[in-house]
């Protein structure tokens, strides 16, 4: 099955090509036609992890070759597919979580307009993903993020016919591409000191062969460590670039679900766990990592908790697992990091779409303030919820636990204490967002004013799939130095090694359930118990819950600090600078030759006589030339 | 005795010049082709003085070239002064100064 590794990208393809052109007449076949390539995908896929585990265990990758892309004097790029346990886990999540979430579309997107260019934007991103994630050099792997973000963009603005949704995609694709320039900077620094893009050349453990032969000094891998750090944190709204990821969900929720949720904000985690090799060498970029992640995972906690918007709560959840993962990436334990990905894409995506599922059954409601009691009507969708809620508030034996567990453990057991308690704090809260979410949506009083409903089956099938792997992900990776998934990883990002300092595992583990029962506990008091009445709370503290649901003013003191003088600058080029000096230089030429030709057009009377009186006095002139001449 | 070659140019140069100041001054299309003419037989004259002086006849041959050629640009002329006249009722040619700017 390794050589057919080509179908994985190739299905998606194919669902996108065929859709784009007969979407419109194939109707709903349309989306059973993209869900089942996606699982065709996700069965090729299944079969090349069969084909890589059963590879001796020092050696687990499989290059294929498709074709050389460009060979131009010494720089080749050629289009490889890698297969190694990285890449497979990766590709899993994709196809996998991808599927679920095609068929849950099936239903979801019932009745839409452009039903058959959905599923086929939602085909073209799935394969823009799994190249991202195969790819073999640097380039391919561009060519894919910058694919998703195409897509992202499409899907974000979906239903372009809102200004909120057209403006949201446009945020999306400016705010990704500052990360993705200073990438592209680093990828053209990669190939000038490495001669190569290829992961098999680049990605070498330098270890202690600095300055001897190929290797560039620590300060290069430093430089290229952070260019491509901040492609990372565009791609995964980390801070300081996260302000697109709430505005995206203006997109259908599926959309947010797959790509701003469960795989394509995951790109960057994914690109820092590739590339650990220049982080472990620098020092500096890992602790960047590592600042950039807590800082993220705690802002975003926080701002969660003042959204009333139920995806938006969710989008900033998303915001803040991400800070956890590189939170992880910063402590160099990288499968954590993947380990918390891939749980968090089952835990995300079912939560993404309940939201969806009780969207469909509020005709499209997502204000937390006119939920409540849905769980009366919505059993299903309030069930799985509820797993997904448990999974990130990290109860056991929940998926989110053993995940968010192995983080927390790391990072008392490399010694980063303060971090830790920082860390321990973001997940209290992250308990606190999410039962509050669930208090106010599902339980207490019903503020809805409206008859809600269940949704079809082609919905809750997908639903409760990705609530058995909410559920039962932590299986995968029960430990850092034992699990499964991190067994299977240590081939690239190298084993977990036992902890030398630090609590114990029981310990910790303690420690982290107390601090999820404390934030869930608070969240019943206030928002579940019915004792205390928040509407009145949170009217008490206004400034502080605008505070937080303006996510701490950071649009506004972007829209001061950087688009606004970007207004004021393009303003001045365009009707100062455009208009006057480049109009003005352009309008002056004519006008010179305009006056110039106003003069010289007088010599042109009209006369007959004036013609042959020059054309006399030429003659004279040639004849004295000539006469003199001889 | 022969007539110096210098008496025939001289006529011819006059009748050049005359022809030619007629082709500047005059305002009358049918004078100004009068003259035309007149510039036309100066240089005829010429070259059969020279034909005379050289002694042989290339220069009387071309003379009469020269002629046939007049003479069908005259009909050519005179008929475009004929239409512009039918159209203008003047045969002034400052009238005619359309090409300007």
């Amino acid at each position: 099955m390794l050589k057919v590794i080509w179908l994985v990208p190739a299905l998606p393809l194919v669902g996108f090509v065929v859709n784009l052109f007969l979407g419109r007449r194939l109707g709903r076949l349309a989306g059973v036609l993209a869900s089942l390539l996606m699982l065709g995908a996700f069965g090729v896929g299944l079969g090349v992890l069969n084909d890589l585990v059963t590879l001796p265990a020092h050696s687990r990758v499989f290059v294929k070759h498709l074709y050389d892309w460009i060979s131009v004097g010494s720089f080749h790029v050629a289009v490889d597919l890698r297969v190694d346990p990285l890449s497979v886990t990766m590709m899993l999540v994709v196809t996998g979580v991808g599927a679920l979430i095609h068929i849950y579309s099936i239903g979801y997107m019932d009745g839409d307009p452009r039903y058959g260019r959905f599923f086929s934007y939602l085909n073209l991103f799935c394969f823009f993903m799994l190249t991202l994630v195969l790819a073999e050099n640097f380039l391919l792997l561009y060519f894919g993020w910058e694919g998703v973000g195409l897509c992202s963009y499409l899907l974000i603005g979906f239903w372009f016919e809102r200004p909120a949704a057209a403006n949201a995609a446009k945020k999306a694709f400016v705010v990704t591409r500052i990360g993705d320039t200073f990438m592209l900077i680093g990828i053209v620094l990669v190939f000038l000191r490495f001669g190569s893009l290829d992961f098999a050349r680049v990605l070498v453990s330098p270890a202690s062969s600095f300055g001897i032969a190929t290797f560039p000094p620590p300060g290069v891998y430093t430089v290229i460590a952070l260019l491509l750090l901040a492609g990372a944190i565009g791609k995964s709204a980390q801070m300081p670039l996260h302000v697109w990821l709430p505005d995206a969900m203006e997109g259908p929720t599926p959309v947010s679900a797959l790509i701003h949720a469960a795989t394509m904000v995951t790109a960057g985690v994914y690109l820092v766990a590739r590339t650990h090799v220049f982080f472990e060498v620098s020092g500096v970029a890992s602790a960047v990592v590592l600042i950039v992640g807590l800082v993220t995972a705690l802002y975003a906690a926080t701002a969660a908790l003042g959204q009333d918007d139920i995806k938006r709560v969710l989008a900033y959840s998303t915001i803040s697992q991400l800070g956890f993962m590189f939170f992880a990436l910063g402590m160099h334990a990288y499968a954590a990091a993947i380990f918390l990905l891939v749980t968090h894409a089952f835990y995300k995506a079912l939560m993404f779409l309940s939201a969806g599922s009780v969207m469909h059954g509020l005709e499209n409601e997502t204000d937390l303030k006119k939920m409540g009691r849905l769980a009366k009507v919505m059993p299903i969708t309030a069930t799985v919820f509820s797993i997904g809620a448990l999974a990130i508030a990290g109860v056991p034996p929940f998926a989110g636990f053993f995940s968010k567990d192995q983080i927390l453990a790391a990072a008392d057991q490399t010694g980063h204490v303060t971090a830790w308690i920082v860390a321990l704090v973001a997940a209290f809260f992250s308990a606190l967002y999410i039962s509050r979410l669930i208090f106010l949506a599902f339980f207490g009083q019903d503020r809805t004013g409206r008859h809600a409903h269940e949704s079809p089956p082609v919905m809750t099938v997908p639903l409760m799939l990705l609530a058995v792997g909410a559920a039962a992900g932590g299986l995968l990776g029960l430990s850092a130095v034992t699990g499964k998934l991190q067994g299977f990883l240590s081939w690239d990002l190298g084993a977990t090694a036992e902890p030398a300092r630090g609590l114990s595992d029981g310990v910790l583990s303690a420690i982290s359930v107390a601090v999820a029962a404390a934030g869930i506990l608070v969240g019943f008091l206030v928002y579940g118990s019915g004792k205390i009445d928040w509407l009145a709370l949170r009217t008490r503290m206004g400034s502080f819950q605008r505070f937080l649901s303006k996510g701490w003013y950071l649009d506004d003191v972007y829209a001061a600090v950087l688009v606004a003088p970007g207004k004021s600058v393009a303003a001045f080029l365009a009707y100062v600078f455009d208009r006057r000096f480049v109009d003005g230089m352009v309008n002056g030429v004519g006008v010179l030759f305009q006056r110039l030709a106003s003069v010289g057009r007088l010599v042109q009377t009209g006369l007959v006589r004036n013609y042959a009186l020059a054309f006399l006095l030429g003659a004279v002139v040639i004849f004295v030339f000539v006469g003199l001449k001889f | 005795m022969r007539t110096p070659i210098a008496y025939f140019l001289v006529v011819s140069a006059m009748l050049f010049t005359v022809g030619t100041v007629g082709v500047l001054v005059r305002k009358n299309a049918l004078v100004i082709f009068m003259s035309v003419e007149l510039q036309l037989n100066a240089v005829n004259l010429a070259l059969v003085a020279f034909s005379r002086m050289h002694g042989n006849l290339n220069g009387q041959v071309l003379a009469f070239f020269s002629m046939v050629v007049a003479a069908a640009e005259v009909v050519v002329g005179l008929a475009i002064i004929v239409s512009v006249y039918r159209r203008r009722h003047s045969a002034n040619v400052d009238d005619a100064s359309l090409l300007r700017w």
